[in-house]
């Protein structure tokens, strides 16, 4: 980690950002952060291009005479919506001038568009045949083809290739780098695949919980008396109980599916954050500004979150970095603990298989999903130092 | 400050109805309702089954409205209430033995499960504790010793690692390599005990060809990897409070004027600044309840150690509600105790506090 030398490293001929604008900045300058940063947008990238990476069926494939690309036949609603999702961001990342809260607008509208004509248009075939193409070559019907770098779909579990004396697992070889797992899946894609579910619901559930816990904190640090008792109290019942224990309860008699994961994460951490931007609202509804913006009649809502909220964000970020961190690590243990979202690969339900219930133990089951789950909630976690750090200077020495 | 520990006291009881109504409402929103965990027995005629539910309407209240039936279930979890006659009305109040349900699975009441599970889980999370603070303490006086030079930064890069390595994963490995009759037995691969534990003395002692172990030393050897497990996550967060406490005491005036008498920086380090740095760690002591007994349902159920973490999951798998729904009330009310049991410390602890 590096020292700041001084107060902030930005130079101060910039003195029109905004307070969250340059802590980003700063962030971003740290060489922790930067590491952090290139490891989740590499899983990023992994999990959104999944399909051209690791897949069965081939990227273009001529039968009969005929090209077609298989690949983009078995792409589902949510590949597509993934992948303008994130060309999108690097797209409006990239345009400086347009002001942020318009590209956010912009973001999130073409992506709810895209997902819902996706939903329409995009029609994959019910069923997958994984070894369809694999046979065809066999057969020498399969004239060319260009495949995915890595042969094999997450859920191909290679029945075709079925021997009795060489059962699964199979350790690391050529042709699957990580070996496969004890039903015959390449653990290679399935790890690419399973960032997906990783992201996503880190992403989301920390969104979920960080505007539960502003709204909640907010009005219990504003009010203060009465609201303030009787939010603490409520916070205080999701403290006592074990978050895990709590999410054990809500996912053990409900269907499960990712969905459910997103929204039972995020209601069980919205706590910490409440408690965070409680204490900052409290500390800043006596400032002046704010007293001035409720003496100039503004509205309730317009105080609360045109007035307050800027000037307590910075900190939440740091608190949504490690928020991000903490909820790929639940969703992780749960589907190691079996109870993850079902028939989605997960990083923590291949570790649950490297020990098998003979005794047994396959280490690359192990090793390397494991490994994965470390350097993401790392990176996200070197992130959040960073940022606080940046927030906080005085908490480092200089 | 009796005063702030009454009003502590009080403010306990809407959080303690918080998590029953908490608990009653997942059991309600469950598919098929309260109903669903009583064995409605299959192949009965209309009439019988008829008869039954008009049985279990009496007993448990379930044609009458949520509110009430919350009141019925409340009153058979407390210890204090009526007691429930078998035909379902409610006789004299007072101290009653709590009715948690039943397992339908194991046929036996969740109370004698309970029982059963929490003291090893407790046991195990409390062994961890002084383990915690031992090397939080340590680093953390080392950091702010050296702060900013490379070992301050390497502790805390390490520290932060450690706090980033799945608990899921250090297990599995330490499991797969190092209680492996494979690669390395060095460690027991699960349970609490040998199952020759029970014929053995407390003590190791000297026997004819070499050493038995003894009940004492074969219980530590299985606690070694559990405890490993539990503990390496959480010295990040304590480490830091530490070094941070022991920058600010750095910084005060007493140091300066203990350094100004002529003590030695030794001296001041360990015997002013330390006492007073420990404050803010000996406060969150118990409020690290919760997080660890979340830890130790995964160290449970890696080294198939029989506590409350291994209940709940076999509960989960078996779809066995009552003890599902209890093991969280437990697990909650343990929770908030210790929460109650942190301020309460933190009154004992700092008396300049004020707390009107």
């Amino acid at each position: 980690m590096t020292i700041p030398m001084g107060l902030s490293t930005e130079p101060t001929a910039a003195p029109l950002r905004s307070w969250v604008a340059q802590i980003m900045l700063d962030t971003v300058g740290r060489s922790a952060a930067r590491i952090g940063l290139v490891w989740v947008v590499f899983t990023a990238f992994l999990g959104v291009f999944a399909p051209f990476l690791a897949n069965s069926y081939p990227l273009l494939a001529k039968v009969n005479g005929k090209w077609s690309s298989p690949m983009a036949r078995h792409l589902t609603a949510a590949d597509v919506t993934l992948m303008v999702a994130f060309v999108l961001a690097f797209v409006l990342l990239a345009m400086r001038r347009a002001a942020a809260g318009q590209r956010l607008l912009v973001f999130v509208g073409v992506v709810v568009v895209v997902g819902v004509i996706g939903l329409v248009v995009v029609r994959p075939p019910r069923t997958n045949i994984y070894e369809q193409y694999r046979e065809l070559k066999l057969e020498g019907r399969l004239e060319s083809a260009v495949a995915a770098p890595l042969p094999y779909s997450p859920g191909d579990r290679l029945r075709d290739s079925f021997e009795i004396s060489h059962p699964h697992p199979w350790p690391p070889s050529w042709s699957h780098p990580l070996g496969t797992d004890r039903v015959g899946g390449d653990v290679l894609s399935q790890m690419i695949y399973a960032s997906r579910l990783a992201l996503s619901i880190g992403f989301i559930s920390t969104g979920i919980a960080a505007i539960l816990g502003t709204i909640l904190g907010g009005l219990m640090g504003y009010f203060a008396g009465m609201v303030d008792l009787i939010g603490m109290r409520l916070a205080e019942i999701f403290s006592a109980i074990p978050t895990l224990y709590l999410l054990l309860l809500l996912v053990a008699f409900f269907e499960r599916n990712i969905y459910l994961y997103m929204v039972v994460i995020g209601i069980t951490s919205w706590v910490g954050y409440a408690r965070f931007v409680r204490a900052e609202f409290l500390r800043l509804r006596q400032q002046d500004f704010v007293h001035a913006a409720v003496a100039s009649g503004l509205r309730l809502r317009s105080v609360l979150f045109r007035h307050i909220l800027p000037n307590a964000l910075a900190p939440l970020l740091v608190n949504v970095s490690f928020g991000i961190a903490s909820a790929i690590l639940l969703e992780t243990t749960l589907s190691f603990l079996g109870l993850g979202p079902a028939d989605s690969p997960s990083w923590g339900g291949l570790l649950n298989q490297a020990v098998s219930p003979g005794g047994g133990f396959s280490w690359w089951i192990a090793a390397f999903p494991g490994l994965a789950i470390f350097l993401t909630v790392f990176g996200y976690n070197l992130i959040g130092e960073s940022m606080r750090d940046a927030v906080d200077p005085r908490g480092k020495p200089h | 400050m009796l005063n702030y520990i009454v009003r502590r006291l009080l403010l306990m009881i809407p959080t303690l109805l918080g998590i029953t109504v908490l608990v009653f409402s997942v059991m309600m929103m469950v598919p098929g309702g309260l109903a669903a965990s009583l064995d409605l027995e299959g192949g009965m005629r209309p009439e019988e089954r008829e008869a039954e539910r008009q049985y279990l309407n009496r007993r448990f209240g379930l044609d009458k409205p949520a509110p009430a039936q919350y009141l019925r279930w409340l009153n058979n979890i407390s210890p204090i209430g009526c007691t429930v006659k078998a035909d379902g009305t409610l006789g004299a109040f007072g101290f009653k033995a709590p009715d948690l349900g039943e397992s339908h699975f194991k046929h036996r009441s969740v109370i004698s499960l309970v029982k059963e599970a929490l003291p090893i889980t407790l046991l195990l999370n409390l062994l961890t504790i002084p383990f915690l603070y031992g090397i939080a303490v340590s680093s953390g006086i080392l950091a702010a010793k050296h702060r900013g030079k490379l070992l301050d930064q390497g502790i805390g890069t390490v520290l932060l690692g450690l706090w980033s390595m799945p608990v899921i994963w250090v297990g599995v490995m330490l499991v797969g390599f190092l209680a492996n009759h494979d690669i390395v037995a060095l460690f027991p691969a699960s349970g609490l005990h040998d199952v020759r534990a029970g014929s053995m003395a407390f003590l190791p002692h000297g026997r004819a060809g070499g050493v038995d172990r003894g009940w004492l030393l074969d219980a530590v050897w299985h606690l070694v990897a559990p405890i490993i497990c539990l503990t390496y996550a959480g010295f990040a967060f304590l480490s830091k409070l530490m070094r941070a406490s022991v920058l600010v005491n750095l910084s005060s005036d007493f140091v300066r004027t203990a350094l100004a008498k002529g003590a030695s920086e030794k001296i001041v380090l360990y015997r002013h600044v330390l006492r007073n740095s420990l404050l803010p760690l000996i406060t969150v002591a118990a409020s690290l309840l919760p997080g660890l007994l979340g830890g130790s349902l995964i160290v449970e159920n890696i080294f198939s150690i029989n506590g409350m973490g291994t209940l709940m999951i076999d509960a989960i798998r078996q779809q066995d509600r009552d003890l599902v729904l209890s093991q969280t009330l437990v697990v909650g009310l343990v929770g908030l105790f210790s929460l109650l049991l942190a301020d309460i410390c933190y009154a004992i602890a700092d008396p300049r506090v004020s707390y009107e």
